[in-house]
C-alpha cells in the first residue's frame, strides 16, 4: 500500500514560506519560541498570494520490524481467545449478552450474522469504555466527563454519578476555539433566537428560505472569494446528497484513497464509474487520467461525460494536506473538475484561516466544487458548497438536501455568520485573527515537541491533526485509560477506521488552549511513552528547542 | 529498599509483556490460561533441553570423532 512507504517526494521537500507572513504583525501573541520572533526578518514580506508556495514535508514513518511482528502477534492471540469465547458461549457455558434469534426462528435466514460481528463482540467490546464518553460540559479547551464503572467487562455501564472536572480536551474538532458559552459572544446569537425562533419547520425551497441563509451564503462567499455559495443543514449530508446531483451515470469519480465516508456514499448514491488513486500520490492520478481521457467509458469507449476529481483539505485520520497546486495543473491539463472538500482544512490553515487554497496561494476560481462544514473551525453544524454561480445555481434546484431536508436553524447560521465576521475582522476587533495565528503556533510547537520526543507522527507539519502512531492494540487501550487518567481526553482510532496495524490516537489542536494545557500535555506524554514504550521513531533530531522553521529539514537524518 | 526497586522492575516489565502480547485486553481468567499454556509449553522444553542435553552433546562429539 502507497502509506506504509514515504510518498515519493518528487523535489517537494523544500522550506515552507507561508507561516512567517504573520510574525511582523500582532505580537499580541509572544511565541512560544522568543527567539523564532527576532528571527523573522528573512521572511516576513512573502507575500501570500505568491506562486513560488513551498510544501513542507510530509512524513509517514514506518516503525521497526519488531513493532509490526508484536501487533500481529497481539491481534493473534487475541483472535484465538475470541475463538475460544465465541465456543464457549454456542455451548452454553458463558452467557451471551449480544442478540440471538429466538429458538422459534432457528430455522430461518439468520437475521444476525454472527461471523461478521466477530470483532466487535470479542475485541471492541473488551475495551469500548474507552470511547462514547459521557460529557456534561462544553466540549470547549477542558471539560468535564462522567465517570463510568461496569461490573461484567463492558457489556453494560452504570454512572457513578461523580465527574472528573478540567479534563483537557485533545480530542474536540474545535480549531479556533469558538466552541464557547460566553455571554457576551454569543449575545447576537441570542437576539437572533428571540428574532426567528429555534425550528425552521420546512425545507429551503417550501417555506424555510429565511433572510439570515441569504446572509450567510454571501458572506461564505466572500470568505472564500468566489461567487456564489449554497448552505445546508448538516456537513455529513453535504457531501452525500450533493454529489448525486453533480455528477451521475456516464461520470467518472476519482477519488483519493482515504476520502471520507460521506465523499464515498455520495459517490456510490451517484451512479458513477469510480475509480481510486493511492493517498496523494499525483502519479498515480495522473496514470487514470490518462486512462480514462485515452479508453473512455468501459464497453462503448465514448468519452465519459465529465471527470470529478474528489480531494480533501486535511484527511483527518492522516493529518496530510492534499497537493493542490499539482492536483489543479493536472486537471487543467486533462481537462477535468475538482471537488474539494475542506471539512477539516477551513478556518485551520492559511494564514488568514481561508483553508488550503490560501496555504498554497492558489485562485479560488480553479477549483470547481469548493466544500466545507461548519463543525469542525466554527462551532456551529452544516456545510456549505461554493464555487461559480451557476453551479449553485443549479444545485438549489436539483440537492436531494435542499429540496426535502430541513433548513439550517437560526441561532445556528448566526453563530456561524458571528464566527466567520470575526475571523474576517468585520467584527471590528482582532480576535479572529489571533486565533489563527495562535492555532498555527500551537501546531508548530506541538508537532516539533513530539517529533523531538521520538514519537511517530504522521502528517503535513501545518496540520492542526497530529495523530500519534501506537500500533498494538494493547498500548491503544491502555494509552487512552492512563490519559484519562491524568486528566487528558484523548480520541484512539483502531482497525476498521484505520488500517489494522496502524492504531493510532489523533489529537486535535486548538486556539483555545494556552500553552500551558499544551505543556501538560506534552509532560505528560512523555511520561507515558517512556511509561509503555511508545517512542518507535528512529531519527534524530537535536535537542534544542525549534527556533525557526528553515532548520526544520536539515535537523534530521532519514532513516533507511 | 533494592527489594522494593526490583519488584518495580519486574512489574513493569510484566505489563510491557502484557500490553505487547495484547493480554492487557482480556480478563483474568483468560490471561492465567494464556500464562499457565505459556509457561508449561516453556517448561517442557526447558526440561527436555536439561534431560537431553548431554546425550545429544556425547553424540555429536562421537560423529566428529573427538571421543570414543
Amino acid at each position: 500500500m502507497a502509506r506504509t512507504t514515504a510518498p515519493v517526494p518528487n523535489g517537494n521537500l523544500k522550506i515552507q514560506l507561508n507561516g512567517n507572513n504573520f510574525k511582523n504583525e500582532n505580537c499580541k501573541k509572544n511565541g512560544y519560541h522568543n527567539k523564532a520572533q527576532k528571527n523573522s526578518t528573512a521572511h516576513s514580506a512573502g507575500p501570500p498570494s505568491s506562486r513560488q508556495r513551498f510544501q513542507r514535508p510530509e512524513s509517514f514513518e514506518n516503525p521497526p520490524m519488531y513493532v509490526a511482528v508484536m501487533t500481529y502477534l497481539g491481534f493473534g492471540i487475541v483472535t484465538l481467545f475470541g475463538y475460544f469465547r465465541d465456543f464457549l458461549r454456542a455451548v452454553g457455558l458463558e452467557k451471551c449478552h449480544i442478540a440471538r434469534e429466538r429458538e422459534e426462528q432457528k430455522d430461518f435466514v439468520p437475521l444476525y450474522q454472527d461471523f461478521e460481528n466477530f470483532y466487535t463482540r470479542n475485541l471492541y467490546m473488551r475495551v469500548r469504555d474507552n470511547w462514547n464518553r459521557p460529557i456534561c460540559s462544553l466540549p470547549g479547551p477542558v471539560f468535564d466527563v462522567m465517570e463510568r464503572v461496569s461490573p461484567d467487562y463492558n457489556w453494560t455501564f452504570s454512572l457513578t454519578g461523580k465527574t472528573i472536572d478540567n479534563v483537557i480536551n485533545m480530542g474536540s474538532y474545535n480549531y479556533l476555539g469558538f466552541a464557547e458559552n460566553d455571554g457576551d459572544f454569543l449575545k447576537t446569537v441570542a437576539d437572533r433566537t428571540q428574532q426567528y425562533g429555534l425550528g425552521v419547520c420546512s425545507t429551503r425551497q417550501e417555506m424555510g428560505n429565511l433572510a439570515i441563509h441569504e446572509e450567510l451564503e454571501q458572506l461564505v462567499a466572500t470568505f472564500l472569494g468566489v461567487e456564489s455559495s449554497m448552505i445546508f443543514g448538516m456537513g455529513f449530508a453535504t457531501n452525500s446528497m450533493n454529489i448525486p446531483a453533480l455528477v451521475g451515470k456516464g461520470c467518472l469519480i476519482l477519488s483519493d484513497e482515504l476520502n471520507h465516508t460521506s465523499l464515498i456514499l455520495g459517490a456510490r448514491l451517484s451512479g458513477a464509474t469510480i475509480w481510486v488513486f493511492k493517498h496523494n500520490n499525483m502519479q498515480s492520478l495522473e496514470r487514470l487520467l490518462r486512462e480514462a481521457v485515452c479508453s473512455g467509458q468501459p464497453r462503448t469507449h465514448r468519452p465519459w461525460r465529465k471527470v470529478l476529481i474528489m480531494v480533501e483539505g486535511i484527511y483527518s485520520m492522516e493529518g496530510s494536506v492534499v497537493r493542490l497546486p499539482d492536483i489543479v495543473a493536472l486537471k487543467k491539463k486533462y481537462k477535468a473538475y475538482l471537488y474539494l472538500d475542506e471539512a477539516h482544512s477551513i478556518g485551520a490553515v492559511g494564514p488568514t484561516g481561508r483553508g488550503v487554497t490560501e496555504l498554497f496561494g492558489l485562485d479560488p476560481s480553479d477549483i470547481d466544487v469548493m466544500m466545507g462544514t461548519f463543525t469542525k473551525s466554527f462551532g456551529a453544524a452544516g456545510g456549505y458548497i461554493a464555487g461559480k454561480k451557476e453551479l449553485v445555481d443549479s444545485l438549489r434546484s436539483h440537492s436531494h438536501s435542499a429540496v426535502y431536508a430541513s433548513a439550517m436553524s437560526p441561532p445556528v447560521t448566526e453563530q456561524i455568520l458571528r464566527a466567520m465576521k470575526c475571523i474576517m475582522g468585520l467584527d471590528g476587533t482582532t480576535v479572529g485573527q489571533a486565533r489563527v495565528h495562535q492555532l498555527a503556533e500551537n501546531t508548530r510547537y506541538f508537532r516539533s515537541r513530539l517529533q523531538e520526543m521520538g514519537f511517530i507522527i504522521y502528517g503535513n507539519d501545518d496540520s492542526p491533526v497530529v495523530p500519534i502512531l501506537l500500533y498494538m492494540p494493547g498500548k491503544v487501550v491502555a494509552f487512552s485509560r492512563a490519559m484519562l487518567k491524568r486528566k487528558i481526553g484523548v480520541v484512539v482510532v483502531g482497525f476498521p477506521a484505520t488500517p489494522i496495524t496502524e492504531a493510532r490516537a489523533r489529537f486535535c489542536l486548538s486556539a483555545a488552549h494556552t500553552k500551558a494545557m499544551l505543556d501538560q500535555v506534552l509532560f505528560d506524554l512523555n511520561e507515558l511513552g517512556d511509561d509503555l514504550c511508545l517512542k518507535f521513531s528512529r531519527r534524530k533530531y537535536s535537542p534544542r528547542p525549534q527556533q525557526h522553521n528553515n532548520n526544520d529539514d536539515t535537523d534530521f537524518e532519514l532513516d533507511s | 529498599m533494592a527489594f522494593e526497586d526490583v519488584w518495580k522492575k519486574i512489574s513493569w516489565l510484566y505489563y510491557q509483556y502484557i500490553l505487547v502480547t495484547a493480554l492487557y485486553m482480556l480478563e483474568p481468567w483468560e490471561r492465567a490460561i494464556f500464562n499457565s499454556i505459556l509457561i508449561s509449553v516453556a517448561g517442557m522444553a526447558v526440561y527436555t533441553g536439561y534431560v537431553f542435553m548431554p546425550q545429544h552433546i556425547m553424540a555429536i562429539l562421537q560423529y566428529f570423532e573427538m571421543v570414543q
